[in-house]
This record gives structure tokens, sequence and C-alpha cells, in this order.
């Protein structure tokens, strides 16, 4: 099956396999989601629910990382 | 043993450094490590495919001692801070978080409202709250009201490197505070780190000195020995004033004034 999910990562449009999981999401970014913060539609998803956490078309995603600031 | 406390925790340096405007990661950490900081801020920033080596989560918490207290830089609004300081923990697992709220990129002045309420909230909910303010007193002493660990008063405007321009309400607020006062922004030489811990100030925070510094690790040794021998002056009690000469010597052997 070829259809595909839209998420809007971090703002900007990502598809996506239908049925991917937040643990999905970060492997295709290439990410061991160690030092991520995930937030799906304003809420904060914690490591041990990523692999379960399914991603729906049109939800918003934010992937937060620590950087340098004073 | 002399040590700053801040919630249940507590550290023998009482400098605290920002991670930004760095060259790169390798002089950042550099700095750190030659600073003796054992807290540390960092900021928030939005996960970008290419720019993934940039996270610094896995290379400061490599450093030992370190405790990393995020900001929430950023955040226009009190909402908006308080759901950066969600996240924030969930990241570091650290009680500290810096409530930086500055709507105008001009001045990057705080915003006393907004930054009261996120406050609240938040020592509400067991952060350890460190609330950079502009040097008001009558705002320090409504922040420890709500249950701040700290205020942060600035020295002047982030980054501008104006020293200690508002000396004498920082000297309201050390005098009138119960919680530490830690000078955070605007500081550009170690004399006025060791100027701030003199007064009383408990700690000290910079980021810009250091970062934009020719040789910044070598800069942050500096600020730490700085801190270091104001926070021992200010231990050992300066001397009064006086505003006329009072001699250290006889005056009396060769002839009488």
């Amino acid at each position: 099956m070829s259809q595909r999910i839209t998420i809007a990562l971090n703002g900007e449009e990502q598809p996506l396999p239908p049925g991917s999981s937040v643990g999905d999401l970060l492997s295709i970014l290439g990410s061991d989601g160690k030092s991520v913060a995930v937030v799906v539609n304003d809420a904060i998803i914690r490591p041990e629910n990523r692999s379960t956490h399914q991603l729906h078309q049109g939800d918003r995603v934010e992937l937060l990382i620590f950087a340098g600031g004073g | 043993m002399d040590v700053l406390k801040l919630g249940s925790y507590t550290f023998s340096s009482r400098l605290i450094l920002g991670t930004g405007k760095f060259s790169n990661s390798r002089v950042m950490l550099e700095a750190v490590r030659a600073s003796g900081a054992q807290l540390v801020t960092v900021a928030l920033r939005r996960f970008n495919r290419q720019q993934a080596e940039d996270d610094l989560f896995g290379p400061l918490s490599s450093i030992e001692g370190i405790t990393l207290m995020p900001n929430t830089s950023g955040a226009s609004t009190a909402a908006e801070a308080v759901r950066a300081a969600h996240i924030a923990r969930e990241l570091s697992g650290s009680p500290f978080i810096k409530v930086e709220i500055h709507p105008n990129p001009q001045h990057l002045m705080p915003d006393p409202i907004e930054t009261y309420e996120a406050a609240r909230i938040l020592a509400k909910e067991g952060f350890l709250v460190m609330p950079y303010i502009a040097a008001d007193p009558v705002l320090a002493k409504r922040l420890e009201e709500v249950g701040c660990a700290s205020v942060m008063p600035l020295g002047s405007a982030i980054g501008s490197g104006q020293g200690l321009a508002t000396s004498e309400m920082l000297t309201i607020i050390i005098r009138e505070s119960t919680i530490p006062v830690i000078v955070d922004a605007g500081l550009r030489s170690p004399s006025e780190a060791a100027h701030a811990m003199e007064m009383g100030c408990k700690a000290v925070l910079v980021n810009s000195a250091v970062a934009a510094a020719g040789n910044p690790a070598v800069m942050a040794e500096a600020f730490a020995e700085a801190v270091a021998a104001g926070r021992k002056a200010f231990m050992a009690g300066l001397m009064e004033k006086s505003g006329s000469a009072v001699a250290t010597s006889p005056l009396t052997f060769l002839g009488s004034y």
C-alpha cells in the first residue's frame, strides 16, 4: 500500500507510512531519541511510550534538543 | 564549607556558565571544564537533521559534576515558558529552570509580569525556579514570596558587556533578599564578577564574556578565580569607607602636624 500520512514536523510537512509510531519517526530521522524531547499535539511523549504511540494524519510533532544558550 | 545552596542542591562553585555564542562545541566544552562551573545553562532548540551534531546534552552530561539549568529562551509569554520548562525537565532530568521571557529582541529586557506568572506556576510544580529579571527590588521580593530558588537580576543588557550598571538596585535587592541573588547578564570582565560577589551576590552567571573572549577557556578560569576572590572578600568583611584619610603609619616620629 503506497498511501502515506502527512504530519507537521517542527512546522514542516513530513510524509510517513500509515501506522508509524513516534519511534519509527525518530528512526527515519536517524535519531536514537536519547537526547530528543518529543511533543505530539502539545503532549510530551515519554521515551517508554514512543514505540507504541501511533502518529496520525495532521499530527503536530515537535522534536527538541538542547543547544547552547545563556 | 562555604557552598552555594539552591533548593536541596549545594555547589562549591559560584560561577554559573552559559553555553551560547561559542564558536563551536569543542571550545564551549573546554570553557566549561576550565570554569569549574557546576551549574550550566542550555537552551531548547528544534531538532534539525542537518545539525544533529550540535546537540549538547551528551557532551555536557559527560562532564562530571555538571547540573544542567535549561532556560526558557524563545518564550514570550508565561504559558510558553511553562511549556518549555516541562519539555526541558523531560530532557534534562534537572529541577532547575531559568525563567527567561524577553519579548523584544531589540533590548532583550525581561517581561516582569509574564516572568512572575511563570515563576509562580513552576515553583508550585516543584521546579527550582531561577528567574532572569530586571534589577527591580519589588519584583525580586515578589518572586521570593512565590517560592523561587533565587533571583537573577541583570547587571546590564544581555550580551552588552556594560558591567554592573544596576549596582544601586542590586545593593537593595541583596539587602532585602532571603534567597540567593545571582547577577545574570551584562558582565564583561572578571573584576566586575569579583565586585558583584563583594557586594554580596551569591553567584554570577556569565556567557558572552567568556564565549566572546579571545581565549574562552582562559577567560573562564579568570572568572572562576575572580568569583572565588570576591566571595572570599565578602566573607572576610570589607573595611568601612571613610570620608577622609586615615593614617596607616604613625605620624609623630619626625615631627608633629
